[in-house]
């Protein structure tokens, strides 16, 4: 029996791996597609290494009037801030910042929650999946942004009382604080950022439920995790991957937006919304244009790549609006 | 049309009722349940028992919190949407009305921009496909959506208003020449948006087989473009459009703060931070209900134009 249902298994996966590997080899065709990847694994590599490749202590003040708002030079690559800080630097540890949030919403929000509740409400039907699809039409019909703003500016005060507890009666110590600020807005974002993937997995998985191979493993008697996992999930994966792609710029963009409103991340963390806030203003720009373009340019490049990426990914998917 | 496309109505209706009161809920017990209420922001440095004790028997905020969001709902259904705390004695709809009119104002301007340039850039851009044209196209309206608000701003307020002259930044009203560059500003992501959907739409519409016979009973190549294809091109429109609106409507906080541009974005903020629990409770609800009804009159557009997808239309037929 256990060996019969191996067989099915590599079947299956047979079938799953060629179309992944297509998909793969049809994007390396893509010049383009191709360049906005390297620049998002240097993007990301530059943060995961930040403490290796940052020239300074992103947080290291220099308050001389020589070492503040200097120009870019060889000792600052993109100069320094108000506070003598070194800009560069910055932009690595804020590059770490959005790889990390990016990394823990889309892997517990996009992967976990959105990838399990998709599969759970197509596979299962009834009510669980009425209950999951209506919690995510409300979710979706409802302006993100305006409700993350409230959750995260309400709950401020309640999260220093947290960290000055956290920091008192744990390990984590003076990191406590960051720490919490971060996660409040991580799961502020989480609960929004689900809904996309489950509705693109469900749909998938109620097509690919109806597959011989599916119905054959069902028939023997498989268990609905195992099911799931090694039958159904090989299917939706492509496309759930192409949904992903699509929605990460935004997902980067609300950590920076609300950063940029001092309702993100804790200050003590370099971020690309309060690097911006800092440039913000006009007449600083006049003076000095390196502020908003040494924080800038990294993150429009972040930006574009992930969108050109995508574009390239939903024209693999959908050959109908390709090129001919 | 008939009895199921009202019916499919009332029930869309209906649904967006518990949406806007889990809504309600949610934000209502996420400000209640923190610590530090409008008084203490009210009074700041000259916080005093006794006087705060008054206040907030005076704004209810003594009561249990399930006794003063039954109250919230009262009032509310009856049209009251409650007091200003940060604006001292102003009614809510006294300070979110003004500020809605500005929004609504520029929200409406940069709707028309941003489908003005997008839909031309689009066809265009479908028109070309093949040649680098449209990969050039639809890159560089990429690019564009690709810069953050906060990013492009004070670069084009010192371009435009200290370099080259062209503007003047203070806000002089909506209907003022300088609303010009925070309008564009607005529309320009919205613009590549709207490109790389009509362009989509277009390639996918002229590999039709009814195209493919407008052409080949010998119609003209203006009617085949006018009636066939951009009739029929134009409807994911529809769906953008509806969708555009509310979303410009919360978006542009960034502008109206960068711009001083006193519009519903910057007044939740303010008021946010100042916790003034009805405004912000009115501006969440006023956007959550924006958002619903904009997706329902979407669906219902759809019905009435496009008639393959009309609810209840197989009962009339069959």
């Amino acid at each position: 029996m256990a060996m019969r249902v191996d067989s099915i298994e590599t079947g299956a996966l047979e079938q799953a791996r060629p179309r992944r590997l297509q998909l793969l080899r049809q994007l390396a065709r893509k010049k383009i597609a191709i360049v906005a990847l390297v620049w998002i694994v240097i993007f990301y590599g530059a943060g995961f290494f930040a403490p290796l490749v940052a020239p300074h202590d992103p947080n290291r003040q220099e308050l001389s009037v020589e070492a503040r708002l200097q120009s870019p030079s060889g000792e600052h690559l993109l100069g320094t801030d108000r506070l003598g800080r070194d800009i560069l630097s910055r932009v690595i540890y804020a590059a770490r910042t959005t790889m990390l949030f990016t990394l823990i919403v889309t892997l517990s929000g996009s992967l976990f929650v959105g990838l399990g509740l998709g599969l759970l409400a197509g596979y299962r039907g009834g009510w669980v999946d009425a209950a999951i699809m209506r919690v995510g039409e409300v979710l979706a019909g409802i302006p993100g942004l305006l409700i993350i703003l409230a959750i995260s500016a309400a709950f401020r005060p309640r999260i220093n009382d947290a960290a000055f507890w956290l920091k008192d009666n744990s390990f984590l110590g003076d990191d406590a604080r960051p720490i919490v600020f971060f996660l409040v807005i991580v799961a502020a974002t989480i609960l929004f950022s689900w809904v996309g993937s489950a509705r693109i997995v469900r749909s998938q998985v109620l097509a690919i439920r109806e597959q011989e191979y599916v119905l054959a493993a069902e028939a023997l008697g498989a268990s609905t995790w195992r099911l799931l996992l090694r039958h159904v999930l090989p299917g939706v994966l492509p496309i759930f991957l192409v949904g992903l792609s699509g929605g990460m710029a935004g997902i980067a963009g609300t950590e920076m937006a609300l950063s940029w409103l001092g309702l993100g991340v804790d200050p003590s963390t370099p971020s690309f919304g309060s690097l911006l806030f800092e440039a913000r203003g006009v007449r600083t720009f006049q003076e000095f244009p390196h502020l908003l373009l040494g924080a800038g340019i990294p993150v429009v490049l972040f930006f574009f790549a992930w969108n050109l990426l995508g574009d390239a990914l939903v024209d693999l998917a959908e050959p109908r609006t390709r090129g001919r | 049309m008939g009895l199921g496309l009202a019916g499919y109505l009332v029930r869309r209706l209906l649904w967006a009722v518990p949406v806007l009161i889990a809504v309600s809920m949610l934000v209502f017990l996420a400000l209640r349940f923190t610590p530090g209420d409008p008084v203490d922001t009210l009074l700041g440095n000259r916080y005093d028992e006794e006087l705060a004790a008054q206040l907030r028997a005076r704004y209810g905020y003594d009561q249990p919190i399930p006794v003063q969001y039954v109250k919230y709902v009262q009032n509310l259904l009856q049209g009251d949407l409650g007091v200003s705390t940060k604006h001292v004695d102003f009614s809510v709809a006294e300070v979110i009305l003004p500020k809605i009119r500005v929004s609504a104002a520029m929200g409406i301007m940069a709707v028309v921009v941003g489908f003005g340039l997008g839909i031309p850039i689009g066809v265009f851009a479908a028109r070309r496909r093949g040649s680098f044209l449209d990969p050039l196209t639809i890159g560089s309206w990429l690019l564009l959506d690709s810069i953050p608000v906060f990013v492009v701003v004070p670069w084009a307020m010192w371009l435009f208003a200290l370099t080259l002259g062209w503007v003047n930044l203070s806000y002089g009203g909506v209907f003022h020449p300088n609303i010009i560059l925070p309008v564009l500003l607005i529309s320009l992501p919205g613009v590549a948006g709207v490109a790389r959907i009509m362009r989509a739409s277009i390639i996918q519409v002229m590999g039709e087989d009814y195209l493919r016979t407008a052409r080949a009973k010998g119609l003209r190549e203006w009617t085949v473009v006018t009636r066939h294809l951009m009739r029929n091109a134009l409807l994911p429109m529809i769906t953008v459009i509806g969708l555009a609106l509310p979303g410009i409507f919360a978006g542009a906080l960034f502008t109206e703060l960068l711009f001083g541009i006193p519009g519903v974005g910057r007044e939740y903020l303010e008021a946010l931070l100042a916790r003034d629990y009805d405004v912000v409770l009115a501006l969440v609800l006023f956007g959550s209900a924006l958002f619903v009804f904009a997706n329902i009159a979407v669906d219902m557009a759809y019905g009435f134009i496009d008639p393959r997808v009309r609810v209840g239309a197989a009962r009339e037929t069959g």
